[in-house]
């Protein structure tokens, strides 16, 4: 059942069956957001009806289909990490000069802290020669794989805020994340999981479930977060007592009743809720097999640390994004914190660095072989950098040092899916402090990620409050030196 | 206060016209403007404008008094139409903006909770108070803010009050609530989509209060539904639809019962083996509450 019916349709419906009137009108009949079409098709219910997640075309031909992104959650310290700054050693200890603090914003620090040279030691990786630290030695054996932006900058310096500006275009909270947008632009291949798969890592980040929020898009674009412990999806499992026969005599019983409501009540969305039970029941059978790692070789469970225990969470979710990719879900979002080193960065960045290199670098190398790197974008990246300034909490102890939030010049990475691998964009001043050349804000790396999905970012509008709304808002360039 | 004497101006239609398309909203699911936040030149037309017109001049006239209003639209022949859906319809008005029949509407995320704690008999419908934090799955707070969130499980009857009583942790919203469309607490929100997605099955399927709703509706019937298997369901289905079933729904429900109570006898030591015909008695009534016409305002 459609509802396009007596309405000339706008270039919005024609590109996306979820057009905002469209919408309205399908909501005003209870029809809403039902879940994907295509296996209504395919189970042979409701031929014609418009589904949330059913797969749409893009704006043009894409470069990606999927997107992995490693939301590095606490703003990693680019300076030990992405951004090698030899000429930092001669100012190593003294204070920042007020010709350069101008007006830099800072969380904690003052801005006439002192300077701290990274500790860490770079090299160059790979053919394209580009940089990485000691701490990141497997994802440096995929430099050639990888695209290095360090000149990206924030709006925000703090982490929910920052967090949300990442993830969801602006600062605010109630906007729609860009798993939610994506899903909502491209629908997802998968029919027996959601679009949209959120995994966390670590200890949970600042934003909480606004990072991966619908905000005023429909709900069925929300990431579905996969847990850690107990069902991967809340209320998977059979309540107690529930054989997987009783759980299907029931909906048996369950699907002859409604069937009989149907015919006698004519409502056509009484096949939505049918076929909604049916994929929730498939849902409950892709699942275990998705989280079954044993068809997986032992190099495979080796190169992600699956077993070993500084890796394992971490590695779970980078071979489970995969495993997701593979079996079509649009967008997974791996959210790890937390970076967020005010006080013993050297101790902290050790340990983050050990739990998500390796993982990282073996997702890289195994979509790779399988031949899913050119069409899966990956991309990883924090809310913001730090400072090149020590944050001092306990001066009397070297090892406390840390640095503060730093919004004016930070380091992601990305890979795969139409990126041009191999390189290095922009560059920051000889400490580190701003951009220099080729800037890339936030919104410009979410319209480049959209590019690369064959969205344009100006066109995957929603209509809120009275206006279109869009993942970056009023912002944004496609950034051309990050597209191969 | 020029503020004030402006907006409920009797030259100014707009307010009392935005107020009447509201209250027609909740009862018919689309308001007669279907854009009931932007009554301007981007917003939709109005399906009915005589319509919304005159109940504006009804709402002011009356003094602006909402009871009168409500009662107004509950007692009209187009609210008490049927819902049944005639295909002919369907095709010429698939949205019913015509409403030549009633809608049939999805329940708020909150309803359908009061509605299958009300079948069960376990509604505590005690008025205002503090809110309450129903039972949640262990780790189900580990995507909350910062990993700190406290959700201390609420006690005794205030686990059995309406959904409207949830406590909202803004980085961690209650899971019934959000994946049957409430939304986000920090939107303003006049009006929500209603979703039929597959973590709904498994929510209704799955979760334990909607599993222990069931178990409480089965003693229910077992307890007060007569000695016969058939009048348990005939009672089952008055509390649950307010109707009598029809006798192929009766046939189907015994045989369901039957066939789950032999399911669950056979598996022993599992937690429905020890009882099998109570447990198939609960079954039944979880079939119930997940029925479309249970979670439909039909």
């Amino acid at each position: 059942m459609t509802s396009q019916t007596g309405a000339a349709p706008t270039r919005t419906a024609r590109e996306f069956p979820f057009s905002r009137r469209g919408f309205l009108r399908d909501s005003a009949c209870g029809l809403g957001a039902i879940a994907l079409a295509r296996l209504f098709v395919d189970d042979g219910l409701l031929a014609a009806a418009p589904s949330p997640l059913q797969p749409r075309d893009p704006h043009f031909a894409p470069t990606a289909r999927n997107v992995i992104f490693l939301f590095q959650a606490g703003g990693p310290s680019q300076l030990d990490l992405l951004d090698p700054k030899p000429s930092m050693r001669q100012w190593d200890g003294r204070a920042l000069p007020p010709s350069m603090a101008g007006d830099l914003e800072l969380a904690f620090i003052r801005p006439d802290a002192r300077i701290w040279a990274s500790p860490r030691r770079f090299r160059r990786h790979g053919h394209s020669g580009t940089a990485f630290s000691d701490l990141l030695p497997h994802t440096a054996r995929r430099a050639d794989d990888i695209c290095v932006v360090r000149s990206m900058t924030t709006d925000q310096i703090n982490h929910h805020t920052g967090q949300l500006m990442m993830a969801c275009g602006t600062p605010f909270v109630g906007h729609p994340s860009m798993g939610a947008w994506v899903t909502y632009g491209l629908g997802s291949e998968s029919k027996d999981l959601p679009g949209f798969v959120v995994l966390n890592s670590g200890s949970g980040a600042d934003a909480g479930s606004g990072i991966w929020s619908s905000g005023f898009l429909p709900s069925s674009y929300q990431g579905v977060p996969f847990r850690g412990t107990g069902d991967p999806v809340l209320y998977l499992s059979n309540p107690d007592g529930y054989s997987r026969a009783s759980q299907r005599a029931r909906l048996d019983a369950l699907g002859d009743l409604n069937r009989m409501h149907r015919e006698l009540s004519g409502d056509p969305e009484v096949d939505a809720r049918i076929a909604s039970y049916e994929l929730a029941f498939r849902m409950q059978m892709a699942a275990p097999e998705l989280l079954d790692f044993s068809g997986e070789t032992r190099a495979t469970l080796d190169a992600y640390g699956v077993e070993d225990e500084a890796t394992s969470q971490f590695g779970r979710s980078c071979l489970l994004a995969r495993r997701l990719v593979e079996r079509g879900v649009r967008f997974v979002q791996i959210v790890h914190a937390s970076w967020d080193h005010h006080a013993e960065l050297e101790k902290g960045i050790e340990k983050e660095s050990l739990a998500t290199d390796k993982p990282s670098a073996a997702l890289l190398a195994d979509l790779r072989q399988r031949g899913l790197l050119d069409t899966t974008l990956v991309v990883w990246g924090g809310e913001f950098g730090r400072t090149p300034m020590v944050e001092d909490r306990t001066p009397s102890r070297q090892a406390s040092r840390g640095r503060d939030h730093h919004r004016l010049a930070f380091s992601v990475w990305l890979a795969g899916g139409g990126i041009r691998s191999g390189q290095v964009v922009g560059r920051t001043d000889d400490l580190g402090l701003r951009v220099d050349e080729d800037p890339v804000d936030v919104n410009d790396l979410q319209a480049t990620i959209l590019h690369c999905l064959g969205l344009d970012h100006k066109r995957l509008t929603f209509r809120h409050q009275g206006r279109d709304f869009r993942l970056t808002d009023v912002r944004g360039n496609v950034m051309r030196n990050l597209l191969a | 206060m020029a503020l004030a004497r402006w907006l409920v101006s009797r030259e100014n239609p707009l307010t009392a016209r935005v107020a009447v398309n509201r209250v027609w909203q909740q009862y018919f699911g689309t308001g007669l403007v279907a854009t009931p936040e932007d009554f301007g030149t981007r917003g939709e037309r109005p399906s009915h404008p005589e319509l919304l017109d005159w109940l504006a001049v009804e709402l002011m006239e009356s003094g602006w008094d909402l009871k009168a209003l409500h009662r107004l639209i509950v007692t009209s022949a187009t609210y008490r139409q049927s819902s049944d859906v005639r295909p002919e319809l369907l095709e010429v008005d698939p949205g019913n903006r015509l409403l030549a029949r009633q809608s049939r509407l999805r329940l708020s995320a909150e309803t359908i909770r009061d509605a299958a704690l009300a079948a069960a008999g376990t509604l505590d419908r005690r008025v205002g108070g503090a809110s309450v934090r129903p039972y949640l799955p262990e780790g189900a707070t580990e995507i909350g803010f910062g990993n700190f969130v406290q959700w201390p499980q609420s006690s005794g009857p205030d686990n059995y009050r309406r959904g409207l009583y949830i406590f909202r942790q803004r980085t961690l919203p209650y899971p019934q609530l959000a994946t049957f469309d409430a939304p986000d607490s920090v939107q303003v929100a006049c009006r929500r989509d209603r979703s039929t997605t597959p973590l709904q099955a498994l929510i209704l399927l799955n979760d334990p209060v909607f599993s222990e709703a069931a178990a409480a509706l089965g003693k229910r019937i077992v307890a007060d539904g007569g000695p016969t298997r058939e009048e348990r369901i005939r009672h089952a289905f008055r509390l649950c639809l307010s109707r009598d079933p029809t006798r192929a729904e009766v046939r189907r429900l015994l045989e369901y019962q039957k066939t789950q109570r032999r399911i669950f006898a056979a598996e022993a030591g599992s937690a429905t083996a020890s009882d099998a015909d109570s447990s198939a008695w609960a079954a039944v009534a979880s079939v119930l509450l997940n029925l479309a016409e249970f979670l439909f305002r039909t």
